[in-house]
């Protein structure tokens, strides 16, 4: 018995260690940030931190522009996550349908994107939808596309670049995993491509649908680079434009202790959706 | 997405790494020990965004090797270098060393960032040798205060393209009035007098400076704010008029875009700083030659007030081992005519000293100029700067939140005055949250 809690200290130890030191530390770090609060003497008084109690969360929950900001991911992901996913998913089952011709090829084509820095995404596609120095000019000096009315949607395109290929691959190794045997048996009982598609594939690979989705929504409540970048040469993006950009602005001023009430806010918000989103899932598949 | 989940992952660890208790350091007590110099030698870090200041330290460098200069160099300071070094001194690893512009200094200030240099008698010696008005901005008027060494200034003037301006019989403005007019004719021309700035406030703030806009003001026991005062509001409504008639453009600045419009001639004059110089060199190559220099518009006719518009300084953080090597370096850097001939070489830096507007290198004609000796509107400008410009302890907060609105204002929506309203409440709301004094 004693041997066994050994080996299981030895085999957790490592984890548990890095674990706590870049994981817990940090948020409980941030969480006691967001409870002091600055108190000085004289226009450039010497700041002592004291305890605060809730003074932060109280600015927090009155910020319009942070609320607005989290109304605007939450528009952002409703239409975003669904167009990422289910362009992951075709691509996924184009892949696995043996209909296409040199398959490795568009896996890896599809991943690419994956591969480049979200910064960098977003400059390239600034210069994309530039209205003067596009290569689309033909378009994009009719329709501003970083104009207040598109910006958002524009950003969504950006994102959604990046992910589909990253999805796609989560989704279609999935599909690899499933067994032979019953796609023989939906042949047998004369199953075409469609219907093998609709009533085998996309029921088994759920799982993996329902993990990318969790993974989106957090993204989606995150999202910094993408308008961090636009907010240079788009006027309708703002300072606090998402939440982790008014975090960002606010830790800047510097004000860490408000920003850091902000991320505690944003991350309870980020969990709050993404068990809810698992429950409601769980509960279809019970029955 | 991910990146960003990356990113906040990473700063929450570099805030996590550093623990909380770290304000034990003693105000005001050891004064004569806190300018001496170290034994031994000493390896200084000093962080900047100045384009090829690698060659201009190694000259110190080469000179010292007791005193050794390392450069980290990075985005300019709103750009993400003061965000670091908010970081580092929270974390208690800022560099000896920072490059911080005027409106940065009182932010710095106020998080207790600054190692007062009022105890290097050298330091205290040189304040002579700097313009009137720079020594104000890194002592903030006191007594016994200098929390940085004045590096460059930015007197703005007005940059034009003369070609176009005499192909098109349109006098070179000499005032805001006729700038106006001329804004008229331009547009009837095909193009447009100017960009707006929507996102640098701080050219909005140089506008303000010279029409008697003064922002904040200290009394010693809280701050002011008033950015709606008489100076202010007429700049405001003077360009809300402009962009309402769609007589200047609204490209957002420092963008490849922005540098478009001027490459192509489809703006044609553009109030700024002497640095402004070396930016529409590098953003508009192909209009060499067709540029000039005038001095800024005035308010009345024949006035001479000039504004200003960026400046930096070098300053020693809280923190640094070697304050006294460090305030000589700095005082090397800005002072020496060999350094400041390198910094004006490699960065078209304009000193801040008097002497400074007498090198060598700023009495020649600058090609990219048509010839004309540039500088010597500038140095006359220098002289017409006020020198009561305060700036605000939360400058990065009155910034953004100004942008935000500007950029609504050219998007169409609002106007400059209501940005300025909404931005003088936010800062007083900024200031309070941070505890520091204000008057309602």
């Amino acid at each position: 018995m004693r041997g066994k809690w050994k080996a299981l200290t030895f085999f957790i130890l490592p984890f548990a260690l890095l674990f706590a030191a870049f994981y817990l530390a940090p948020i409980g770090y941030a969480i006691k940030q967001s409870l002091y609060k600055v108190e000085r003497q004289g226009t450039f008084g010497k700041a002592t931190e004291v305890f605060g109690g809730l003074a932060q969360y109280e600015r927090v929950f009155s910020d319009g522009p942070f609320w607005e900001s989290i109304g605007r991911v939450l528009l952002f992901g409703i239409v975003q996550v669904p167009v990422m996913l289910g362009l992951a998913l075709i691509f996924a089952l184009l892949l696995d349908s043996g209909l296409v011709k040199g398959r490795r090829f568009f896996r890896l084509a599809f991943f690419v994107p994956y591969a480049v820095p979200g910064v960098v995404a977003a400059i390239m596609w600034g210069f994309l939808y530039s209205p003067n120095l596009s290569p689309f000019t033909a378009v994009t000096s009719n329709v501003d596309l970083l104009s207040a009315d598109f910006v958002l949607w524009a950003m969504a395109n950006v994102v959604t670049w990046v992910y589909v290929g990253y999805n796609m691959l989560i989704i279609y190794s999935s599909l690899l995993a499933i067994p032979q045997e019953v796609y023989e048996a939906a042949k047998i009982d004369g199953a075409g491509a469609l219907r093998t598609a609709w009533s085998i594939k996309i029921p088994l690979v759920m799982p993996a649908i329902v993990l990318t989705t969790v993974f989106s929504i957090i993204g989606t409540l995150q999202l910094l680079a993408e308008p961090a970048v636009f907010r240079t040469f788009s006027s309708a993006v703002t300072s606090t434009y998402t939440p982790n950009l008014t975090v960002y602005s606010t830790s800047a001023i510097p004000n860490f202790n408000l920003a850091a009430a902000f991320s505690v806010v944003l991350a309870l918000a980020t969990c709050v959706l993404s068990f809810a989103f698992l429950k409601v899932t769980q509960r279809g598949g019970d029955k | 997405m991910r990146a960003a989940l990356g990113l906040v992952l990473v700063s929450a660890l570099a805030l996590g790494a550093c623990s909380s208790g770290g304000d034990t350091s003693a105000e005001g007590g050891d004064t004569k020990a806190s300018c001496a110099p170290s034994e031994g030698n000493v390896t200084l870090t000093y962080t900047t965004w100045i384009p090829g200041i690698e060659n201009v330290v190694k000259l110190w460098n080469d000179k010292n090797p007791n005193i050794q200069v390392k450069v980290q160099t990075g985005p300019n300071g709103n750009g993400g270098t003061y965000a670091n070094f908010f970081n580092q001194l929270k974390a208690g690893n800022a560099p000896d060393l920072g490059h911080i512009e005027y409106d940065a200094l009182p932010s710095f200030r106020v998080q207790d960032g600054l190692t007062n240099l009022a105890d290097c008698a050298e330091v205290t010696a040189a304040k002579d040798q700097f313009v009137d008005w720079t020594w104000g901005q890194v002592s903030f008027g006191e007594q016994n205060a200098v929390y940085g060494i004045p590096q460059d200034t930015g007197p703005m003037a007005l940059f034009y393209r003369k070609d176009l301006f005499e192909k098109n019989n349109i006098p070179v403005p000499t005032t805001w009035e006729e700038y106006a007019a001329a804004a008229v004719k331009v547009k009837a021309a095909g193009g447009y007098i100017t960009n707006f700035s929507q996102s640098d406030i701080s050219q909005f703030a140089g506008l303000s400076w010279q029409a008697g806009g003064r922002w904040f003001a200290n009394d010693g026991t809280k701050w002011t704010v008033n950015l709606q005062d008489e100076g202010t509001t007429k700049v405001a409504n003077y360009w809300q008029d402009l962009i309402s008639k769609k007589l200047v453009s609204a490209v957002p600045p420092w963008t490849t875009e922005w540098d478009n419009a001027y490459n192509t001639g489809q703006a044609w004059t553009w109030v700024s700083a002497v640095w402004g110089a070396n930016s529409i060199k590098s953003g508009a190559p192909d209009t060499s030659g067709k540029w000039a220099v005038a001095p800024m518009p005035q308010w009345t006719a024949g006035g001479t007030v000039a504004g200003n518009w960026g400046g930096s300084s070098t300053a020693v953080f809280k923190g640094s081992k070697h304050p006294y090597e460090a305030a000589k370096f700095a005082l090397w850097l800005n002072t020496s005519e060999e350094a400041l001939t390198a910094l004006n070489k490699e960065a078209q830096l304009y000193p801040a000293t008097k002497a400074g507007a007498k090198l060598p290198a700023l009495s020649e004609g600058v090609e990219f100029y048509g010839g004309q000796k540039i500088y010597d509107v500038f140095a006359t400008a220098s002289t017409q700067v006020s020198p009561d410009f305060v700036w605000g302890p939360t400058m990065t907060s009155t910034y953004a939140t100004a942008s935000d609105g500007f950029k609504a204002v050219v998007s169409g929506t609002g106007t400059l005055l209501d940005t300025l309203k909404t931005t003088q409440a936010k800062t007083v709301e900024t200031l309070k949250s941070q505890s520091i004094p204000v008057a309602e």
